[in-house]
């Protein structure tokens, strides 16, 4: 299999709206794909065009939209591809549900994007930020809804300072870990560097 | 016109200082200031115990930890890092954790989201280097200085300048050259340290020595004992290390703070202790195939078995390929392990002080990855996790040891009224900066 173990996973991105999920997906998505790893994005603003269209904001609907998300992703990670989900899911107990799901045949790699609000508000590239404080937004996550951060993420990137190679880079260097994807050589250790250092900490009397 | 100029390069920010000495124990660094080897490091200390304390360091008591544990003023359980080597999830196979493994932001990283540059120089755990707001070279295990070094655009300079990573610990054990790599390790970092200094704008610099590490490891014997042939020549590398300390202190300017510390401290080998033989012996730890090329021998049975240098973890079902322990057996077996090992003696005298469940030692994102016991040996007795060993104390050229209760810190102003552990100088740096 092109992943290198067989097993497909979600990676599933959570963070507030501009904290860089699209952009993150893009990029893991290349990576993997430079690596022979079979890739689906499931972005959020698209699946809601099409999968959720007419689906709405409340906590009941966005539960429903992410379940459909989780769904399609664990089909993909079924069938031995990484299903990337860029979506703010915002609540912890259906990001558990979803996990749940997956974890009967497949990994979930859940990620978080942490950025603080006031990066946020600073950016507000679609000035949507402008909107919900001025109240024009109803339901707007992190302004008039709540956002749950992860209890216990996989992974977490800091996208309100680093920037997004270094994200990108700890992402796939978590798959890399998990032996989701193959690490690629000299990316980190490669086998001889790996015996280097092997030999240096056995100078130093570890290992033995 | 030099009083305008000094006028003018005077730093209107606050700046801070971190020099590290890794592994220079506090009442070692007591006696050579006493004996006037470290004058420098004198002067600091002069100023009482509000500038020099004993600093608890991380437990496992390890550079990669302990430095891992400074950068980000975190445990290993937010970090990531519980020691030099780990198995990959689910397998016997080692790896080795080093910075793309680093689970929580360090320091330069957050500074360098505020607009703040940082030189950090020869810090171990941080290879390969990755990009932030300034300058790094990687420090221990480094081994390709070009994976070390960001930006790309210092090595031409490093190179030239004959810039080493480390001394040639493969060759430590001859003395003669020891004291000699250790010398023109030295030498080349102090130039690296001059060179950055003034060549960079910085807001933190970070220079670490880690030649006196080494020399403890190799020669501790002849720090500790004063008739010893070598004695001299190992105060004479004390008495080096801290002259480039004192031209750094000289550069000072009079806003800049500068701490100073090691990441552990050192004391001498009475006997090391091979913990997975005592697991062997204790009926816990069953090999294959004995002894065993590697952890892969691990037999079915085994309950429990070592990873360097004091790290316990139950041989579980789910975690581990052949593992047959089951949650509800773990509270019972961890009490086991308990008792097992604080009733282990040596020539009739019990070595371990204390043993740790996880949760009384860490807490955050990567509990999960924590071992199931973590052991503290009163000083003399180095734990080993080498599988490989027959017997369960054994005595070999390192006469040197880690230890977690004896690191310093020492500082230009006065420091909290408490005794520091590690994760503490984070925040006082970054408290400093801003």
């Amino acid at each position: 299999m092109a992943n290198g173990n067989g097993k497909g996973f979600v990676l599933w991105f959570t963070g507030l709206s501009g904290s860089g999920k699209s952009t993150l997906s893009k990029m893991v998505e290349e990576r993997l794909l430079e690596r022979g790893v079979p890739v689906e994005v499931l972005d959020g603003d698209e699946v809601r065009t099409n999968l959720s269209k007419g689906l709405g904001f409340s906590k009941e609907d966005r539960d429903t939209n992410i379940r459909r998300i989780g769904y399609v992703a664990n089909l993909l990670a079924r069938n031995g591809v990484c299903a990337i989900t860029a979506a703010i899911s915002p609540y912890q107990e259906i990001r558990d549900e979803v996990r749940g799901r997956v974890e009967q045949r497949a990994t979930f790699v859940e990620t978080y994007l942490d950025c603080p609000m006031e990066k946020l508000l600073e950016r507000d590239v679609k000035g949507l930020y402008k909107k919900a404080l001025a109240g024009e937004i109803p339901h707007f996550t992190g302004v008039s809804d709540p956002y749950e951060p992860p209890a216990k993420p996989e992974v977490v990137v800091y996208t309100g300072g680093e920037p997004p190679e270094q994200s990108c880079a700890r992402i796939v260097k978590t798959l890399e870990m998990l032996e989701l994807v193959p690490p690629v050589p000299g990316d980190d250790y490669g086998a001889d560097e790996e015996a280097a250092v092997a030999a240096r900490l056995r100078d130093l009397g570890y290992l033995g | 016109m030099a009083l305008l100029s000094k006028l003018f390069s005077r730093p209107t920010k606050p700046r801070a200082v971190l020099i590290g000495l890794d592994g220079v124990p506090y009442t070692l660094l007591e006696t050579l200031i006493a004996k006037g080897v470290t004058p420098n490091l004198g002067r600091l200390a002069a100023a009482g115990a509000s500038h020099f304390q004993q600093m608890d360091a991380t437990l496992p008591e390890i550079s990669s930890v302990s430095w891992s544990s400074f950068m980000t003023g975190t445990n290993p359980a937010r970090h990531g890092i519980y020691g030099f080597m780990d198995l990959k999830p689910g397998t016997y196979q080692m790896y080795f954790p080093s910075y793309p493994h680093l689970k929580a932001e360090p320091l330069w990283d957050t500074l360098g989201k505020r607009g703040k540059r940082s030189v950090v120089l020869n810090l171990p755990g941080t290879y390969p280097a990755r990009p932030h707001e300034g300058v790094l070279v990687s420090g221990f295990v480094a081994i390709d200085l070009k994976k070390a070094v960001h930006p790309p655009s210092i090595l031409p300079y490093l190179e030239k300048m004959g810039y080493r990573i480390d001394v040639d610990t493969s060759k430590a054990a001859d003395a003669d050259f020891l004291y000699r790599d250790l010398d023109e390790t030295l030498a080349a970092r102090e130039r690296a340290f001059d060179h950055f200094w003034t060549s960079e704008n910085w807001d933190l610099f970070v220079a670490i020595i880690t030649g006196t590490d080494r020399l403890q490891h190799f020669q501790w014997h002849a720090v500790a004992d004063a008739s010893h042939p070598n004695h001299e020549r190992a105060m004479a590398y004390y008495a080096k290390a801290d002259a480039v300390v004192g031209r750094l202190l000289d550069r000072l300017g009079g806003d800049d703070l500068c701490l100073l510390m090691s990441d552990h401290g050192f004391c001498g080998i009475e006997t090391e202790v091979l913990v997975n033989r005592h697991l062997v012996s204790g009926g816990f730890l069953k090999w294959e195939k004995d002894p065993p090329d590697s952890f892969a021998d691990i037999h079915p049975e085994a309950r429990a078995f070592a990873l360097d240098p004091s790290r316990i973890y139950l041989h579980r079902r789910g975690r581990y390929p052949k593992g047959r322990v089951e949650e509800r057996e773990v509270p019972a077996l961890r009490e086991e392990l308990k008792a097992f090992f604080l009733g282990l003696e040596y020539q009739g005298r019990r070595f371990i002080k204390e043993v740790f469940f996880p949760e009384q030692i860490y807490e955050g994102p990567e509990f999960d990855k924590a071992p199931d016991l973590v052991l503290l040996t009163s000083d003399g007795f180095d734990l080993k996790g080498n599988p490989k060993k027959a017997e369960p104390f054994a005595r070999t050229h390192f006469t040197g040891m880690h230890n977690r209760h004896d690191a310093f810190l020492l500082s230009n102003r006065p420091l909290p009224d408490k005794r520091p552990h590690i994760e503490d100088v984070h925040g006082l740096l970054l408290g400093w900066i801003g």
